[in-house]
C-alpha cells in the first residue's frame, strides 16, 4: 500500500472534520471547508512527490473522494463523541423549533409518525449519549455530501496546479 | 398520391427533427445535461420547503433536509432567504453559488464549444466573495442578502465553468 496516497487526503478530511465542528468557522466558511480540504489534498500530495508531470483527471478525483470519505468518518467520529460527552447536539436542541414548525404542515397521522421516530432519537442522545439511527442518518448524509464537495474540490486543485506549473494537460 | 407525398414530407421533417436532436444531445452535451439536472435537484432540494410550502411532503422531508443542507451550510436566520413563507436551507451566498452554477449550466448546453478560461477569471470571482465575507466578519459593515447573493451568484457560475472545463478536457485529452 502506497501511504503517501493516502495521507494528504488523511490530514486533509482530519482537517476538515476539525474545522468542520468548531464553531464558529462554519459561519463564514459554510460550504467551502471540505472543498479546500480537496484542493489542499492534492497541493499536498504533488509537494510530497515533487513532481513536475501534470495531476490527471482521475488521481484528482482520487484525492477529493478520498479526502471526503475521511472527512466523512472524522466528522461523524467527532459528532458522535461530543454527543456522548454532552449527551446533547445541535438535533436535540433544536428538535423543539423543528416540531413547532412541522406542526404547522397538519400532516396529522404522519406527523405522528415522523416526530416519534425524531423524539426517539432525541431521547436516546439524551439519555444514552447515542442514537445508532441518527449515527446512521449522519454517516450517510456526511458521506454523500462531503464525497461529492471533496471530488470537486480535487478537480478544483488540479486545475490550479497544471496551471500553476504551466502543463498542457 | 398527395397523401403519400404529404406522409413522406412528414416522414422526412421527423428525420430531420432526429438528426437535430442526435446532433444537439451529443455525448458532451448528455453529460452537460447530467450536470444541469444534479444541479436542478441540488436547487430543488434546498428550496423544497419553499417551493412546496405547506404540502405533506414539505412537511415530511423538512427536519431531514434540514439536517442534510446542515452538513454545507451553518442556517444562520437572519443570513437566509425567506421565500414563499418559508427560510430557504442554506443561507443567501450558497444560494447564489448553486444558483450560479446552475444558470451557468444551463447556458452551457447552448455553447458546446472548446471554452478556455484563464486562472485569474478564478481568482477575481473570489475577490468580492472574500471581501464580503472578511468586511462581514470583521463588521466592517453589515451582513447584505443581496450582496452575499450576488457575490456568490458570480462566483458559481465561474467555479462551476472551471470545474466543468477540468472535466470536460481531461477526459477528451484535449488541453486548454
Amino acid at each position: 500500500m502506497n501511504q503517501n496516497k493516502f495521507l494528504p487526503p488523511l490530514v486533509c478530511g482530519f482537517g476538515a472534520a476539525v474545522l468542520t465542528i468548531v464553531p464558529g468557522i462554519k459561519s463564514f466558511s459554510c460550504c467551502m471547508i471540505v472543498p479546500l480540504a480537496g484542493v489542499l489534498s492534492i497541493y499536498l500530495d504533488h509537494k510530497i512527490n515533487k513532481t513536475s508531470l501534470p495531476i490527471g483527471i482521475k488521481s484528482a478525483i482520487w484525492f477529493g473522494f478520498m479526502t471526503g470519505i475521511f472527512a466523512t468518518l472524522f466528522t461523524t467520529s467527532l459528532d458522535v463523541l461530543l454527543t456522548y460527552l454532552a449527551r446533547t447536539n445541535d438535533f436535540v436542541q433544536a428538535l423543539p423549533q423543528t416540531e413547532a414548525i412541522v406542526r404547522h404542515y397538519k400532516l396529522n397521522g404522519m406527523l405522528d409518525q415522523t416526530m416519534s421516530m425524531l423524539k426517539q432519537m432525541s431521547v436516546d442522545i439524551t439519555t444514552n449519549g447515542f442514537s445508532a439511527f441518527y449515527t446512521a442518518g449522519i454517516l450517510f448524509s456526511n458521506f454523500i455530501i462531503n464525497t461529492i464537495f471533496g471530488t470537486l474540490g480535487g478537480i478544483l486543485g488540479m486545475t490550479f496546479i497544471n496551471k500553476r506549473t504551466k502543463v498542457k494537460i | 398520391m398527395e397523401a403519400a407525398q404529404l406522409h413522406n414530407s412528414t416522414e422526412e421533417k421527423k428525420g430531420e427533427l432526429f438528426l437535430y436532436l442526435s446532433d444537439f444531445i451529443s455525448r458532451k452535451r448528455a453529460f452537460r445535461i447530467f450536470l444541469m439536472a444534479s444541479l436542478i435537484l441540488w436547487c430543488l432540494g434546498f428550496s423544497f420547503d419553499s417551493l412546496f410550502h405547506g404540502t405533506v411532503a414539505a412537511g415530511i422531508t423538512y427536519p431531514f433536509l434540514k439536517k442534510i443542507f446542515h452538513i454545507v451550510c451553518h442556517q444562520l436566520d437572519e443570513k437566509t432567504f425567506n421565500v414563499n413563507g418559508a427560510k430557504l436551507f442554506v443561507c443567501a451566498r450558497c444560494t447564489g453559488i448553486y444558483l450560479g452554477a446552475l444558470i451557468a449550466s444551463l447556458a452551457s448546453l447552448f455553447y458546446i464549444k472548446k471554452i478556455s478560461l484563464n486562472i485569474k477569471l478564478l481568482y477575481i470571482s473570489m475577490i468580492p466573495m472574500l471581501i464580503d465575507v472578511g468586511a462581514t466578519t470583521f463588521k466592517i459593515y453589515s451582513y447584505s442578502k443581496p450582496l452575499a447573493f450576488a457575490t456568490g451568484l458570480f462566483f458559481g457560475s465561474v467555479v462551476f465553468v472551471y470545474i466543468l472545463t477540468a472535466i470536460e478536457n481531461n477526459f477528451t485529452g484535449n488541453s486548454y
